[in-house]
């Protein structure tokens, strides 16, 4: 029924060579990973004759993308949950409870949300080395909660703001205080918010570089994405080796977008029409 | 009788209701009950204000101290000085004038891209999944991804042979780094302006769509005189986090491509910032230059709404 105009068709064209420009650059590196440097050197561009998955093995051990993999995947999930909790609780006593000063502290997370890192680093480098955080777990899990906490619960009160009073009345008068209501009615009613909100910090933290530079250079505590950077030091000369680490670092991305695309574009769009 | 009786019944269940809540929400109720709130907001709060609020206000008066045998000294306006006259900070923040420039183009490709995924182009969901793709993917992926796109016998430069067409060095010329760096930026970022707009068009109303159609407004008409006006706020939404991701996240790209370079070329203040702060340990300087960075946000961030206000009025 959708009667594709011919002009319809002839605006896909450039439509579709710019998808096909937005992924070869990504197949291009996938296929380059699965080269020999000595195939690389001779010729980037043919497709590669036998894939050679011994050099995602080789960025995976030697490279030490291993010990990166498992630190990023720590420290996104313990960020993605103490940032649900934090701001679900927050979220919900700014949208539901009114007390005494609950709209300065909202005004006062707006205004968080418009302090770039960039502007708070060197202090907050400072203040993480004065207390012994920097270059620990809890020192650069901490440094995510706080960066993007404003924005978690920004998008927590307002997914809030849209369930009725009624039913937090209901459940009051049901016995529950307000710690019951948050547990029996809240968390279960904010699963599709949460869900939203929890996939894009899990994004935002395992793609910063910036942060965990600061934060946790060392080798130990290395999360993949200065994994990768320090990868290309590490493999100058063997480029496929350095894509393969690409790949590893890439492809939970994609994993993750195939599943929750629909919830990604949720939370990224959640300010653009109110607020 | 039971007809009587419920009218009785229906009023009292409410007046009891109110009795409820106000014995609960009044003077009355339990201390750990009136603390609630704040124990439910305390975590967030701190972290917020420790971590996000106080560092801004440490690094402002930071920024009138003195660096390494001056360490904490007052040293008045000498650090803003020596940024002013540090020809590397001067590049950066000709780099942003660039991208204030930029912006517009960077705002109508998405614009425009979703306008035609709306008007539903042959593949529209497959092009929109496509899009938004490299969107979620980190600078550092980006960035690395690119460095092998465009080095001198990459793809892009093969591309240009096949037509004809000489290679560039596109990341290490000084004139053209710069444009590579935000070109890979905008290509990685587009997807992200792109959905919001979507969700925009999902907000329009359609009948005054249809009204255009009937009338036999060609598509340009169509953009120039319903979409735009009826987008203002989603288009003003898309401008300003534009503004801010050109503006905070493009570290990494500028950490894996360029480093900054040639000739600090490609430095933004962010880069500067980073660089001045670690490498250089000059972290009173760097945060002089997180003030200005901080200051610039703010006009061109207020300076876009008021002109996007007036302007899209004006329609």
């Amino acid at each position: 029924m959708r009667g594709a105009r011919p002009s319809k068709w002839v605006i896909a064209v450039p439509m579709a060579a710019l998808a096909i420009a937005t992924i070869y650059p990504m197949l291009f590196t996938a296929n380059v990973a699965m080269k020999t440097p000595r195939e690389y050197i001779l010729d980037r561009f043919s497709l590669t004759s036998s894939p050679h998955w011994e050099n995602i093995g080789t960025a995976w051990t030697s490279g030490g993308m291993a010990r990166y993999f498992v630190n990023s995947v720590v420290i996104v999930a313990a960020a993605v949950v103490l940032l649900l909790l934090f701001g679900s609780m927050a979220g919900f006593a700014m949208s539901h409870v009114r007390f005494r000063g609950s709209r300065v502290l909202f005004l006062a997370c707006l205004a968080a949300l418009f302090v770039p890192f960039q502007v708070i680093m060197v202090p907050l480098v400072r203040t993480m080395a004065d207390t012994g955080l920097i270059d620990t777990y809890p020192g650069l899990i901490l440094a995510y909660v706080a960066q993007f906490l404003p924005f978690t619960i920004y998008l927590m009160t307002s997914y809030y703001g849209r369930i009725p009073r009624e039913i937090v009345d209901a459940a009051r008068i049901d016995g529950n205080n307000l710690y019951g209501v948050y547990r029996r009615i809240m968390l279960p009613l904010g699963r599709p918010a949460l869900l939203s909100v929890g996939v894009l910090n899990a994004l935002f933290c395992w793609n910063d570089v910036l942060i965990a530079l600061l934060m946790a250079p060392s080798a130990e505590h290395r999360t993949l994405m200065v994994g990768v950077t320090s990868l290309r030091g590490q493999y100058t000369a063997d480029v496929p080796t350095f894509a393969s680490g690409v790949l590893i670092a890439a492809v939970p991305v994609l994993v993750i977008y195939l599943f929750l695309q629909r919830q990604i574009a949720d939370g990224v769009t959640a300010g653009s029409t109110k607020g | 009788v039971p007809i009587g009786d419920s009218p009785v019944l229906v009023r009292s269940a409410p007046a009891g209701r109110t009795s409820r809540t106000k014995a609960t929400g009044g003077a009355g109720r339990p201390y750990g009950e009136r603390l609630a709130p704040f124990v439910l907001i305390a975590p967030a709060l701190l972290i917020i204000l420790v971590f996000r609020l106080w560092p801004l206000l440490l690094g402002v008066n930071f920024s009138f101290t003195g660096d390494g045998d001056q360490n904490g000294a007052p040293v008045g306006l000498s650090n803003y000085a020596e940024l002013f006259h540090d020809p590397v900070f001067r590049l950066a923040l000709r780099n942003v004038g660039l991208l204030v420039l930029l912006l517009p183009v960077a705002v109508a490709i998405p614009g425009l891209l979703a306008t035609f995924i709306f008007l539903r182009v042959p593949g529209n969901r497959f092009f929109r999944s496509v899009y938004f793709f490299p969107a979620v993917l980190s600078p550092v992926i980006i960035g690395a991804i690119f460095n092998l796109q465009l080095s001198v016998d990459g793809p892009l430069n093969a591309a240009l042979g096949a037509v004809g067409l000489g290679s560039v060095d596109w990341l290490g010329d000084s004139s053209v780094a710069i444009f590579s760096v935000v070109g890979v930026h905008i290509w990685a970022t587009f997807g992200m302006g792109l959905v919001v707009f979507l969700s925009g068009f999902a907000t329009l109303d359609s009948t005054l769509l249809d009204a255009a159609r009937v009338d036999g407004a060609s598509t340009p008409q169509v953009i120039r005189h319903v979409i735009v006006p009826g987008l203002s706020r989603t288009i003003q939404f898309v401008f300003v986090t534009t503004m801010i991701g050109m503006l905070t996240s493009m570290f990494g790209l500028l950490f894996v491509m360029t480093g900054g370079g040639p000739g600090g070329s490609t430095y933004l203040p962010e880069y500067y910032i980073w660089i001045q702060q670690g490498q250089m340990n000059r972290p009173a300087l760097a945060s002089a230059a997180s003030t200005v960075l901080f200051l610039v946000m703010l006009v061109v961030g207020l300076a876009q709404i008021a002109l996007l206000r007036r302007g899209l009025k004006e329609d």
